[in-house]
């Protein structure tokens, strides 16, 4: 990375939503992965952190991360985001493009109703309810995507909520479950998408060792901005090793019910 | 330091019981010598399995008829050099100890005391009980142990696979405080927001340890912190200083909430300039001032003895022998351990979650010199699975001191990605995930008569300690 990288003059605004109140499984790596990944094409990238009480206007970014969080803060936030709920539904229409992990997610949908307690509003930006469960989905995961401008590709992670989401005719799945248990452990599908606004269980942090599909969000936000862009390649050895390595554990996962039941022991 | 006594003590299961129980032990003790001979275990934990599979009472009547004073150290780190330095507290206090010292701290390892230090009788001839538990163990061992003194240093983020979330750890564990009698104290961490608000509807005597001095510390918590947010009404915390991750002296804007008045508190600590040499600490108890000399380095290690001055206070040890246990302790098994290898010289830590590796990237970033590294992650039930804390590591402030890095254990990818993102040259990275080979690549990196730095998870900490064993480098764990 150490060559000179010629300047693009094009700049990734980001908005980076409640950043130290959901921030439970190191998700800032996903923040890392789309501003290196950025940085070494000569793209730069602004990044402004929005926290409670807060109501910017959405339209303004590219790029909107929202992750996730304990069942306390995910009620803090759910109360705050009400505020927020015109601005970012006004963002989703003009294109721009949200990445969601699992509370994150799960409040960009109608409701999340926890296994006890009161149910939590969502922004209702994508047609799907939530509902706690008794257990917690906790494994090794790969899922199958297949988006018009990608095609077939894998996407690999770590799940692990109890909430069990259920999709309505307006949001499609992110992709097909080939290891874990996904939205809800029955119907096969992983995550939700509606427009640019892409939601998932799936953390690790998950763009790290999905390069394919950190440069999709990158692009698609970009091209909200610039029009048609086509972005430099990088080398990916390490980050295809990873996901690679990933993909792997997940199939030796395949068919078992968590993670802690099925893990040999190692010496 | 410790022995394995085995005289005159009353008797308490009579006939089958008495028998199982033997058994019990017996059993347990044969499976320890025998992972002893083989060389394939410290007789940490394959004792108490065996144990409890033949009599699942058996912690519970060998502890039970002890007369000694039981103390309790769980929480999220320092448990196991909190517990060395009580340990060495006791005997400077002329007590016997027994200790599950290996750092074998989940139902198995704690049984394993039982059934290591106790006769075939089940009769222990020790003063002082000590178990250091894990923090998600300690809801089924509690009952059983019915302790005198229980610590909790600190509650952070660990293995949320393993455990859920963070709160959920937090509420069972404060309601193992729920039962313990008026007789037994309970110490709690003033410093961490979560902490020490535990034991609110607790029977037993609570006392607070902690920090108070600012000549430490920064004005903000770091990036990995948990609970910076008011345990009652939500509000962001305010830091008058913060410590290390989420401990510090705080207070809640909005509701006032904000650390008890410390009982056992540093009062002015002077760290070591080059992280490796003692700090100098004075600390207020009820008792008195006490000036302290810790050998072990870095800010963590005030806490550790905090709490372990705390436990041993209260576990009534007299005052004037403690200081002296601290001058001269060594770093437990993996804790910045100081290994000589022929010319070379290995500093091993054991890291597990973003707290202990930021920590331990700190303490060794003030060594001089550009450093050469061995990380070793890997995903094993005991390790856990989920590894997306390494992106809460703050390695990109440590960066530039890097000269480069051998990535090992059965999770290499992942860190050289982690490393890569912190812009560390890619040609400063290599994987070798067999331990041995990465060992070698790593000391042939360090070059003739130079240090290397060993960050590793639990499994391959163990695994790399074994091949320096076989080299002669260290002793088993359970000789220490």
């Amino acid at each position: 990375m150490s060559e000179q990288v010629r300047d693009t003059g094009m700049v990734l605004k980001i908005g980076h939503l409640y950043p130290t109140l959901m921030s439970v499984a190191a998700d800032r790596g996903n923040l890392f992965s789309i501003q290196k990944r950025c940085q070494w094409r000569g793209i730069a990238t602004e990044v402004e952190q929005i926290y409670v009480r807060q109501t910017p206007d959405f339209t303004k970014y590219d790029l909107i991360l929202f992750h996730g969080g304990a069942d306390r803060e995910m009620e803090l936030a759910s109360r705050d985001i009400q505020a927020k709920v015109p601005s970012l539904i006004e963002a989703a229409e003009s294109n721009t493009v949200f990445l969601s992990v699992c509370a994150g997610f799960q409040l960009l949908g109608h409701y999340y109703k926890p296994f006890q307690g009161p149910e939590l509003k969502g922004v209702g930006l994508l047609d799907f309810y939530t509902e706690g469960g008794s257990t917690r989905f906790m494994t090794h995961m790969a899922l199958e995507c297949d988006f018009e401008q990608t095609g077939k590709k894998v996407l690999v992670g770590y799940e692990n909520h109890s909430g069990r989401t259920y999709l309505g005719p307006k949001a499609q799945p992110l992709g097909k479950v080939i290891v874990g248990w996904g939205n809800n452990g029955k119907d096969g599908f992983e995550g939700a998408r509606y427009r640019y606004v892409f939601g998932t269980y799936l953390h690790g942090p998950v763009l790290p060792k999905n390069p394919w599909f950190t440069d999709y969000l990158i692009q698609l936000a970009l091209e909200r901005r610039y029009g048609k862009v086509e972005l430099a390649p990088l080398d990916d050895t390490i980050e295809n090793a990873a996901h690679d390595a990933a993909l792997q554990l997940a199939m030796e996962f395949k068919g078992t019910l968590s993670a802690i039941e099925a893990t040999p022991w190692k010496r | 330091m410790i022995k394995e006594d085995t005289h005159n003590r009353p008797v308490t299961p009579s006939g089958l019981g008495r028998a199982r129980l033997a058994l019990a032990i017996s059993a347990g003790k044969l499976a320890g010598a025998s992972g002893r001979l083989l060389g394939v275990g410290g007789g940490t934990s394959l004792p108490g399995l065996i144990a409890r599979r033949i009599d699942p009472n058996v912690l519970k009547s060998v502890v039970g008829a002890s007369q000694a004073r039981k103390i309790v150290i769980t929480g999220s780190n320092g448990k196991t050099t909190t517990a060395r330095m009580t340990a060495a507290m006791a005997v400077s206090n002329g007590k016997r100890v027994s200790h599950n010292r290996a750092g074998s701290n989940m139902l198995q390892g704690v049984t394993a005391v039982a059934v290591n230090f106790a006769d075939v009788f089940g009769r222990l001839n020790s003063d002082v009980l000590l178990f250091e538990i894990d923090e998600g163990t300690m809801p089924l061992v509690m009952p059983e142990i019915q302790p005198d003194v229980v610590v909790i240093t600190n509650i952070f983020r660990d293995q949320l696979d393993r455990y859920g979330e963070l709160y959920s750890v937090a509420r069972a564990l404060d309601k193992t405080l729920e039962d313990l009698p008026e007789t037994s104290t309970i110490l709690l961490n003033g410093n961490d927001p979560q902490v020490a608000n535990f034991g609110q509807k607790a029977k037993a005597k609570r006392l607070f340890f902690g920090l108070e001095s600012t000549e430490v510390g920064t004005p903000v918590p770091e990036q990995s912190a948990d609970i910076i947010r008011c345990i009652h009404c939500q509000e962001d915390l305010v830091y008058e200083v913060a410590y290390m991750s989420h401990l510090g002296i705080y207070r809640c804007p909005n509701c006032g909430y904000t650390l008890p008045p410390l009982d056992i508190a540093a009062t002015s600590i002077k760290l070591a300039p080059d992280g490796e040499g003692p700090t100098h600490v004075e600390m207020r108890t009820p008792q008195g001032n006490m000036t302290l000399e810790i050998s072990l380095p870095g800010i963590h290690n005030v806490y550790n003895a905090a709490a372990a001055i705390g436990a041993s206070l209260a576990a009534g040890f007299e005052k004037e022998q403690l200081p002296a246990a601290l001058v001269d302790i060594k770093p437990a098994f993996g804790r910045l351990e100081k290994i000589q290898a022929g010319d070379q010289t290995i500093y091993l830590s054991f890291v597990k979650n973003p707290t202990s590796f930021n920590l331990i990237l700190r303490l060794i970033a003030q060594h001089p010199g550009k450093k050469h590294v061995l990380l070793a992650a890997s995903h094993t039930i005991v390790d856990g699975e989920d590894f997306s804390w390494l992106w809460d590591i703050d390695v990109e402030a440590v960066a530039q001191g890097i000269a480069d890095v051998v990535c090992s254990g059965n999770k290499p990818e992942e860190l050289a990605m982690r490393l890569k993102y912190a812009e560390i040259p890619v040609d400063k990275i290599s994987l070798v995930e067999d331990r041995e080979a990465a060992l070698d690549a790593a000391l042939k990196n360090a070059g003739p008569g130079g240090a290397l730095y060993i960050l590793s998870s639990y499994t391959p900490t163990n695994e790399l300690r074994r091949i320096m064993q076989k080299r002669g480098w260290v002793k088993h764990t359970w000789q220490e």
